[in-house]
């Protein structure tokens, strides 16, 4: 954080003395209470904030807690804002938001998982809660609104939203307004009524004002409380009051001007001047105003201001903090700048000194700004940017550095290479270059390369150790920038050169460089090389304390790993990843769901079906919000691959078809996309057709260049290849797949990818075994068998059915990896036992019911059959029941089903 | 749909916002420079060039800020220079 927390901002304001009761609002306020949300929605000085305070003042006698924070426009930065917003509720309601706030500031966790986390914790509060938010109208930026509005949308019903300022919200009012859950008070409602405006002046006032006086006031002002303040004030002490009321009530000046300019003029000079020279200022205390005038006795003075009712309201009950009522504040700005327009600059120069010896760097710059002393302003930034990095206020330094001479950022390189970084941050790429080529021209004169161009001046480089990190940073930026584009080459070359220019204690830029290494090293296909980038990511991230981030790592290093048929070290890759996250405080770090998604994919492999089905049980029960962004996706994949090994190929493919919507890459490359593992299943339900179609979409043909990327799609056509054989008796498809197999088998040995040898030997023993190979068969499936065994793969063999089942008894015959093969028979075995149709199927088909049933399997029409067997269409329709009868199914699309499972349709069976 | 402008930002031009009230001429500093004319009926008009719809905003919230009533905003045909030409006709 660039600046500590103000409490201020989270204390409710002091009562003020004297205040009328408003017991008509108040009510309204209870309320308001039942339902999800309270507008307070009037002009500046309509006592908005007075009357919230004065209504809290008896909620917990109601059985409420508050909480209350006070907006300005700082909080535009969602990072910051959403830590105020949490650290408010967290006042009222202890024990809430603890999760929310560490994965704020822990990793780069999308808004909406911080608010589910902390609408968690508010649905289990056994006690209402009021958050009130003032001034709620600076709140501009777009992500901060739609976090509100999504906030909204899930806000429990025991949370009560009450939002106070001088425009409308940009919320779904109508839809809250429709369904009774939004309660208003506009300024009609907040306006003084005649009565009120009486208690006020004769009452709390103290004046003796006649109806006819007050009602001429009230008129003037139009129930405007601000104006009537002022009015009161500007009376005390008057002699001639109905002269004085006559003389504005008809006069058409700006009221609060007209009136502020009154009590200015009566009072005495120092303090007329001790109030103009302070107005620059949105907070004011003591020793802050002493710097600000140069003279001393602030706090008094400030004592003096409240007791005399200058619209001086207190932050805290200390007596410390105050700030004016804005518009009388506005009303003394608008005096001082006409009269020592000259002063305005060097006021502000010296509360931004004030704020920086005082450690608070944003109110430092804010005030360089406005004083136009831009050097000063970028001096601060610069030292600030860092910070700003490390606690996420993209946002915050955006705006800085947009405020700042362009002229200026571009021969300041720290400046330079943190715009860089903000934009990419804010993921806008174009500027990015421009800006690290800004940078570089003084880095190349430091390091001697440039050729002629000055060094950067003692003023351009505030920090050295921040001057040093840059020529790793650009580099970085210039890695993210490339990968970004899809140019895996360029991402190499800059991530590495980031690695060779960064000092070595710069754990992060080291961890980012490397991760960035490894992600492009995968993409490629270079497994070695990407995990062992990804291993020195993790353990850089550990050095920095970035916990979180590893779980992303894990899945890219399990992932690699499992292409390389290590399914061992890919489960300690999760369970290592797993053990580290308890020592995170004890909440659940995002990331953790992903870690038993990993595991369930490879329990299922092994064919432990339980502990897959647990595991992404257990991933659901975490919840969404701590998954990262591929969770989705990936849950609902591994959950189809659990059914489809169970039979329910349904319920495959439509987990699959959701999985393909909530697709996200979040860079990873896509090795193995959902569309393939869908036609993977059309296959095994029979649907050739679409499996064909989904080949010809992706353009897939056997003489396609092999690549990892693609790996998975031509394994996958090769599997729609043999079905095709089988279905149409194509002798072209098996001669085709065998070709695509052989040359699949050279590229994954020589990229070492064990995990796809092992597949591709196994879809090679089924070709050859169509073929009627048997010989050939048979060695490929030894093969397959001696490098699976140590890893324990059983699916992958046995997902293949009947005719694996056969060429395993032939292998056991022979006596290969003999504990290996029991144990895949044995789940065989199992399968075939719990598929119905075997037990029903008494009778076999006869060789013509054969025939039929192989047309039946293609996309030709009943006529078609007729014709292709030169048989009458009665007779196909007589052969057809008896297929269905002797199946147990009453249906074409069951019968083809059944046909694929029980391996009737192919040519050659060697049972 | 396009008027031509004369250059510069396409929604660049002179604005006229009306307020209901009187305003010092202390306030034209406050309003970023813009020229204040209190009109006979109790209003005042702020006007003046705005860069872009930001800044336009940016002085409608300053509008807002001090509770002055508004009365109207109008854009002041933008393709008019601020001198009149003398054209011969």
């Amino acid at each position: 954080m660039a600046s500590p927390l103000l409490e201020t901002k989270l204390h409710i304001p002091g009562r003020r003395r004297g205040q009328v009761a408003r017991p008509r609002l108040s009510e309204r306020l209870s309320r308001g209470a039942e339902s999800a949300l309270t507008l307070v929605s009037a002009p500046a000085g309509f006592g908005k904030t007075t009357l919230l305070v004065e209504w809290l003042a008896a909620a917990p006698a109601e059985g409420r807690s508050a909480a209350w924070l006070s907006l300005d426009r700082r909080d535009n930065d969602p990072a910051l804002f959403w830590t105020y917003l949490i650290t408010a509720l967290k006042t009222a309601a202890p024990g809430v938001g603890a999760d929310a706030l560490s994965l704020l500031q822990s990793s780069r966790s999308p808004i909406e998982a911080v608010l589910t986390t902390l609408l968690n914790d508010l649905h289990a509060m056994p006690d209402d809660v009021v958050l009130v938010l003032d001034d709620y109208h600076v709140l501009d930026a777009r992500d901060v609104q739609d976090g509100m509005t999504f906030l909204l949308e899930y806000l429990p019903p025991r949370i009560h939203l009450v939002i106070s300022g001088r425009a409308d919200p940009a919320l779904p009012l109508a839809r809250l307004r429709g369904r009774g859950e939004l309660v208003e008070i506009r300024a009609a409602d907040l306006r003084f009524t005649p009565e009120e405006a009486a208690a006020y002046l004769n009452g709390v006032m103290g004046l003796v004002l006649t109806a006819r006086d007050v009602a001429a006031l009230e008129g003037r002002t139009e129930g405007w409380i601000a104006a009537l303040q002022l009015a009161a004030l500007s009376m005390r002490g008057r002699d001639d009051i109905t002269a004085f009321i006559a003389g504005f009530a008809g006069d058409d000046r700006y009221i609060v001007d007209y009136l502020a300019e009154e009590v200015l003029r009566r009072l005495p000079e120092p303090v007329r001047h001790f109030l103009l020279q302070t107005s620059i200022l949105d907070r004011l205390c003591g020793p802050l105003c002493e710097a600000v005038t140069g003279q001393d006795g602030g706090t008094v003075k400030l004592a003096g201001l409240e007791r005399g009712n200058l619209f001086l309201i207190p932050l805290d009950d200390r007596r410390r903090w105050y700030r004016y009522h804005q518009l009388f504040a506005d009303v003394l700005q608008a005096h001082l700048r006409q009269e020592r327009p000259g002063d305005v600059s060097g006021l502000h120069r010296r509360a931004s000194a004030w704020y920086e010896q005082n450690g608070e760097p944003s109110e430092a710059i804010r005030h360089a700004l406005a004083a136009e002393d831009f050097e000063r302003a970028a001096d601060l930034v610069e030292r600030v940017i860092p910070a700003m990095r490390m606690s996420r206020q993209e946002a915050a330094a955006r705006g800085w550095l947009t405020m700042l001479p362009d002229a200026l950022v571009r021969v300041r390189p720290v400046l330079s290479v943190g715009y860089a970084g903000v934009l990419l941050a804010c993921g806008e790429f174009e500027g990015v270059e421009g800006r690290l080529r800004d940078a570089e021209r003084w880095l190349d004169a430091t390091t001697g390369i440039g050729k002629g161009s000055p060094a950067p001046s003692a003023e351009m480089v505030v920090g050295d150790e921040e001057f040093r990190r840059l020529p790793g940073m650009i580099e970085l930026y210039r890695a993210a920038q490339a990968l970004s584009r899809g140019d895996v080459l360029d991402t190499v070359g800059h991530a590495r050169r980031a690695l060779d220019l960064s000092p070595e204690e710069d754990h992060l830029c080291r961890a980012a460089a490397a991760g960035l290494l490894g992600l492009a090293s995968w993409t490629s296909g270079d497994l070695k090389a990407g995990h062992s980038a990804y291993a020195e990511c993790v353990a850089g991230l550990r050095r920095a304390g970035y916990v979180a981030d590893t779980f992303g790592c894990a899945i890219a290093l399990a992932d690699i790993r499992i292409a390389q048929g290590r399914l061992g070290e890919a489960m300690r890759t999760y369970e290592q990843a797993l053990r580290l996250a308890p020592e995170q405080g004890g909440s659940v770090l995002r990331g953790t769901a992903d870690m038993h998604v990993g595991m369930s994919e490879l329990h299922r492999e092994r064919d432990d079906l339980r502990a897959a089905t647990w595991h992404l049980l257990r991933s659901q029960e975490l919840g969404e919000h701590i998954g990262l962004p591929q969770n989705r996706y990936r849950w609902r994949v591994a959950m189809a691959r659990v059914r489809e090994a169970e039979g329910d190929l349904d319920g495959a493919l439509d987990l699959l078809n959701e999985a393909e919507r909530r697709y996200v890459s979040d860079l990873f490359p896509n090795v193995r996309p959902v569309p393939a593992l869908r036609a993977r299943v059309r296959v095994a339900r029979g649907e050739v057709g679409e499996a064909l179609g989904w080949a010809r979409e992706r353009g897939l043909s056997v003489e396609d260049d092999l690549s990892y990327l693609r790996e998975f799609e031509h394994i996958t056509f090769v599997r729609v290849l043999l079905a095709q054989h089988t279905a149409e008796r194509a002798e072209r498809s098996i001669h085709d797949a065998t070709r695509l197999l052989e040359r699949l088998l050279r590229a994954a040995e020589a990229g070492e990818r064990t995990g796809s040898v092992i597949e591709i030997l196994v879809l090679q023993a089924l070709a050859h075994q169509r073929r009627g190979d048997i010989p050939a068969a048979l060695a490929s499936l030894r093969c397959a068998l001696t490098l699976s065994e140590p890893e324990g793969y059983v699916r992958i063999f046995a997902d293949e059915g009947p005719p694996m089942a056969s060429l395993l008894r032939a292998v056991a015959k022979q006596g290969i990896a003999p504990s290996h093969v029991r144990r895949l028979r044995a789940v065989l075995d199992k399968t075939e036992d719990g598929t119905p149709v075997k037990q029903g199927l008494i009778e076999p088909l006869s060789e013509r019911e054969l025939d039929v049933l192989r047309l039946l399997v293609t996309d030709l029409n009943g006529p078609g059959i007729a014709r292709e067997l030169m048989v009458s269409l009665n007779t196909v329709r007589t052969h057809t029941k008896n297929i269905y009868a002797k199946l147990g199914v009453n249906n074409r699309r069951a019968a083809v089903r059944r046909a694929v499972e029980l391996d009737l349709t192919a040519r050659t069976r060697d049972r | 749909m396009s008027e031509t402008t004369t250059g510069g930002h396409p929604e660049a031009g002179r604005y006229e916002i009306r307020l209901r009230g009187h305003l010092d001429a202390r306030w034209a500093a406050w309003f970023d420079g813009m020229s204040l004319t209190n009109a006979s009926n109790g209003t005042t008009v702020i006007s003046g060039p705005v860069l872009d719809q930001a800044a336009l905003y940016g002085l409608l919230q300053k509008v807002r800020d001090v509770g002055l009533p508004l009365v109207s905003v109008t854009q002041v045909d933008p393709g008019r220079p601020d001198v009149p030409t003398v054209a011969p006709r």
